[in-house]
């Protein structure tokens, strides 16, 4: 017998008693308890836990009057600190995560002048977590940025701390307030 | 959208980004200073803790403005519990404190937890 009947015929009683052995039913039944049950996950009280008070309140830029510029260009005023995909290039927006994807509440928070108005708002880089990287609109601007032994300053790192997912997908550039008087 | 100055901008921009705006922290990562950051002054050794803590000593930020945001955040995210009679953290006192590392920051943060508990 040659090597590749050899295996043909063992593929072939494997095959064979696995049929004997589970009806079709059985593999709809285990597959129907698969889907209920991961369905069932979410409410299991650790992912609800993660799930509370943990989340950023949803970014505001009231106040902000005088916007400028195109939020899916690395040029954007915004961006002066950012290092990532802009999630305005992703499904999202210059402060909104896409859809599927969380929004890291641990992030890093520089100040970014307004090319209107002159003033230095207060930024807020934070990254939006769960998916793959999101490969549009790169961008690396580095104001205010800190080397890396200086980690709470620096935009090289991940910033998907306190996410269910550490894939980090895209960025985004929230406004927290305006920098009056250091 | 809130203009800040002095301590509140900077606890914005060299802490809030892990302990969050308003003081939450982040469960697992990063402590909360809200409802018990205070409670440290209470317990022997927790006034210096906070001021040698690594988030604080090595912040970029002069032992005034060091000290001046250790007195804003003690008050903003735990009044309750500052004890009566509490004084300020001075420059010079925060200048001395920052320069004591913490060798093992969780191990001593345990004990003093383990102090206000008991």
């Amino acid at each position: 017998m040659s090597q590749r009947q050899w295996i043909d015929l063992l593929a072939e009683r494997g095959a064979r008693s696995l049929a004997r052995r589970t009806s079709r039913r059985s593999l709809l039944a285990r597959l129907g308890a698969a889907i209920v049950g991961a369905t069932a996950f979410p409410l299991l009280p650790v992912a609800r836990a993660a799930e509370g008070d943990g989340r950023l309140p949803p970014p505001s830029d009231d106040g902000l009057n005088a916007e400028l510029g195109d939020p899916t260009h690395c040029t954007y005023w915004r961006h002066c600190a950012i290092d990532g995909f802009l999630c305005a290039c992703c499904g999202g927006s210059q402060n909104a995560c896409p859809p599927g994807t969380e929004m890291s509440p641990v992030t890093w928070i520089g100040t970014c002048r307004h090319p209107g108005d002159g003033k230095d708002y207060i930024i807020s880089y934070n990254d939006c977590c769960g998916q793959a990287l999101c490969m549009r609109c790169r961008c690396t601007r580095t104001e205010g940025e800190k080397p890396v032994y200086y980690t709470s300053k620096n935009n090289d790192l991940l910033w998907c701390f306190g996410t269910k997912s550490r894939a980090v997908h895209c960025s985004v550039a929230v406004v927290l307030g305006v920098a009056t008087k250091r | 959208m809130g203009a800040a100055s002095g301590p509140a901008l900077d606890y914005t921009l060299e802490c809030a980004g892990c302990h969050r705006a308003d003081g939450a922290g982040t469960p697992g990562s990063v402590p909360a200073l809200r409802d018990s950051v205070a409670r440290f002054l209470a317990v022997p050794g927790g006034r210096e803790y906070l001021a040698r803590v690594p988030g604080v000593a090595q912040a970029p930020l002069d032992d005034a403005a060091l000290a001046a945001v250790l007195g804003w955040l003690l008050v903003e995210f735990d009044r309750a519990h500052v004890p009566a009679g509490f004084v300020a953290y001075t420059a010079e006192e925060v200048g001395r404190l920052r320069k004591q590392p913490l060798l093992d920051v969780e191990a001593v943060r345990k004990l003093l937890v383990e102090a206000w508990e008991r």
